[in-house]
């Protein structure tokens, strides 16, 4: 038996008009937000998006289905590798500097930020530096080692950790300040 | 302050969406459905059309090649027929005729690898003149872009080609064919050589005209004469044979996407976890990803050499057997033409066949027969060399053994024509046709993408009896 997914990429495979259409219509907001995480700007976001979708197009028949997610992993793998040619045209990462303007703060809880919307946590995500917010998504949300952020990027592994670390200051800060914020209004 | 806040952040945002705004599937979907249609109309037509008829060149060409090569190996052996048994080979001047024959295909097969190579260039030296005149007018035409005009030149084209292929005879365009032939055309002289050897008084200034490696030939057929002479009154039963032969059918096949020759596809995914900025293959998938993306497969005619035993039941019927080997060679290149992959598969095959002849017309030294058996082949070794060329550049090159030995087994049958040069030597032409049976492996082969092929073999056949 076959699932939902490999049904639409052997649909996808004929290159059928409608499949490609219910497809984009599917991902194509999931995928818009796994792009603006690293993609500010709107319309370079759409832009990105619509390289993605033009190589999934080109490159449907290299894709090799291994079992439930695969498909979402391959696309989304896609819209990263678009999003991250995006950027390195524009920043260079080696310039990227170390040093800490803000010390890395080491609070002992972890961050609460179950009340916190999606929305508002994409927001601190995306006022991050853009630079150590590449390194952030790729640490966080495609589950890469420093050592393949390192090499993704270009960049030494331990900046791609003291990137991160920073981005991670960064953002328990904001999150504890959205939070001090919210609980001043009630009161 | 641990790291598991961070997974459930993952987990949290894993389902949110963005807005897209409704221009953009629009933008996509002109690229990916709209814009080849509407782009240029005449333009691509024209392409299109080019192409088409390019194929339909080459096809031709290379079913004209077959016929023109069979016809050529009856042409040779009823002229050799006719010479042996009517003219009887009692002077040098009616023995001309072969090896002007064989010179003038050997010039011929030159001239056509000119051609195949070089066709703008067409610089054959006899009767292509006007051939040259076309081609120059075409590639001018082309330019113009006028569809029609570019249809009937072509057309053109393809006749004047057709009329010089039947003026010049022969037509060959792989380079294996070109040897195969050449082993023809030495066995011929050789058979001329022998033949004339009877007729004493030519031996000499025959013997003058020969190279080094004919002079082996000779040595060898003089070995088997005394030999014969001295088994001379033994009933002939046995006999051995070489053989070498090709199928006739190479093919090229083209399809979008990437290809490999194993039967697995590239995988992105797989591609990815190794890092995407290192390795060669994402390099490429990266720089063709906006453009369209096809694999060619160009299976190479195989080549046959073998040895074989046969035995002869009574008069009509006779069972042979021995043994093979056949080089299957195929290229695939994937990708466009600054970023692609390009493998080459070299197979090699033993084979063990099995074959029964029943011979229909037996004239003194000829011998006309149709035989029909099949062969059982193992994949005895295999590589696969792979390169990558990213922007032109070679970037890596690997090169992997194929683990997967299947057995193939085929079916034949072939019409036959066999002329003893001596009581005991025979030489012979088998074009046939054959059958290959799925090996239900992963491989690639010229067997699997045309089943069915028309194979052409050459030997020579002693009796050891």
């Amino acid at each position: 038996m076959k699932n939902k997914e490999q049904i639409l990429v052997d649909c996808l495979l004929r290159k059928e008009e409608v499949a490609w259409k219910e497809f984009f219509e599917a991902y194509s907001g999931n995928l818009s937000y796994v792009c603006s995480r690293y993609i500010i700007d709107a319309e370079d976001v759409n832009d990105v998006l619509q390289n993605s979708f033009l190589q999934m197009f080109h490159s449907i028949s290299s894709f090799e289905y291994r079992g439930a997610g695969s498909f979402k992993a391959w696309i989304t793998k896609i819209v990263v590798n678009e999003s991250l040619k995006h950027i390195k045209k524009k920043l260079n990462f080696k310039e990227i500097s170390d040093d800490f303007e803000i010390p890395a703060e080491e609070g002992d809880e972890d961050p609460n930020f179950e009340e916190i919307s999606q929305h508002t946590i994409m927001e601190m995500i995306r006022a991050l530096p853009e630079g150590y917010r590449t390194v952030f998504n790729l640490y966080v949300f495609e589950k890469k080692s420093h050592k393949e952020i390192a090499k993704i990027l270009g960049i030494a592994e331990n900046s791609s950790a003291s990137q991160f670390h920073r981005a991670k200051a960064i953002l328990v800060k904001k999150i504890k300040e959205y939070k001090m914020s919210k609980t001043a209004q009630y009161e | 302050m641990s790291n598991d806040w961070l997974n459930d952040l993952r987990r949290k945002m894993e389902n949110h969406t963005d807005d897209v705004p409704d221009e953009l599937w629009d933008d996509i979907r002109y690229k990916l459905f709209e814009e080849e249609k509407t782009k240029a109309p005449i333009l691509i037509q024209m392409n299109d059309d080019l192409k088409t008829e390019k194929k339909a060149i080459k096809n031709n060409k290379k079913h004209q090649s077959l016929y023109y090569r069979i016809g050529g190996i009856a042409a040779a052996i009823a002229m050799f027929f006719i010479l042996e048994r009517l003219i009887d080979f009692n002077s040098k001047k009616e023995q001309s005729p072969v090896s002007e024959y064989a010179n003038k295909s050997g010039e011929t097969i030159y001239n056509d690898q000119k051609l195949s190579i070089d066709k703008n260039d067409g610089s054959t030296e006899n009767s292509l003149e006007d051939r040259r005149g076309v081609i120059v007018m075409n590639s001018g035409k082309e330019k113009r872009r006028n569809q029609i005009l570019d249809k009937n030149i072509f057309n053109k084209t393809n006749s004047k080609i057709d009329f010089w292929k039947e003026n010049t005879f022969e037509v060959q365009t792989k380079s294996n064919d070109n040897i195969l032939m050449q082993d023809a055309q030495r066995l011929v002289q050789t058979e001329n050589l022998n033949l004339g050897k009877q007729q004493e008084n030519i031996e000499e200034s025959t013997h003058e005209l020969l190279t080094k490696q004919e002079r082996e030939w000779k040595e060898k057929f003089e070995d088997a004469e005394k030999a014969r002479l001295a088994k001379n009154k033994s009933k002939k039963k046995w006999m051995v044979g070489v053989l070498t032969g090709n199928t006739s059918s190479n093919s090229t096949d083209q399809f979008p996407g990437y290809a490999t020759l194993n039967g697995t596809t590239l995988s992105l995914p797989e591609v990815w976890s190794v890092g995407f900025e290192e390795n060669p293959l994402m390099e490429i998938l990266l720089a063709n990803q906006d453009k369209k993306v096809d694999a060619k497969i160009k299976h190479k005619t195989p080549v046959t050499f073998g040895a074989s035993v046969y035995y002869n039941i009574g008069k009509k019927w006779g069972i042979g057997t021995g043994i093979n080997y056949t080089k299957l060679s195929a290229e695939v290149v994937s990708g466009s033409s600054d970023n692609f992959i390009s493998s080459e598969q070299n197979i090699h095959y033993l084979g063990l066949p099995v074959q029964v002849n029943y011979n229909v017309i037996q004239k003194g030294a000829f011998t006309a027969y149709i035989t029909g058996g099949g062969v059982v082949e193992k994949a005895i070794s295999g590589q696969i060399k792979t390169k990558y060329i990213v922007d032109g550049l070679p970037k890596e090159e690997t090169k992997e053994d194929i683990s997967e030995k299947p057995v193939q087994v085929s079916a034949n049958t072939a019409v036959g024509f066999q002329l003893k040069i001596l009581k005991q030597i025979g030489v012979y032409a088998e074009p046939g046709i054959g059958y290959h049976f799925n090996d239900n492996s992963n491989l690639k082969t010229i067997y699997k993408e045309k089943p069915v092929n028309l194979n052409l073999k050459f030997g020579i056949r002693v009796s050891i009896n």
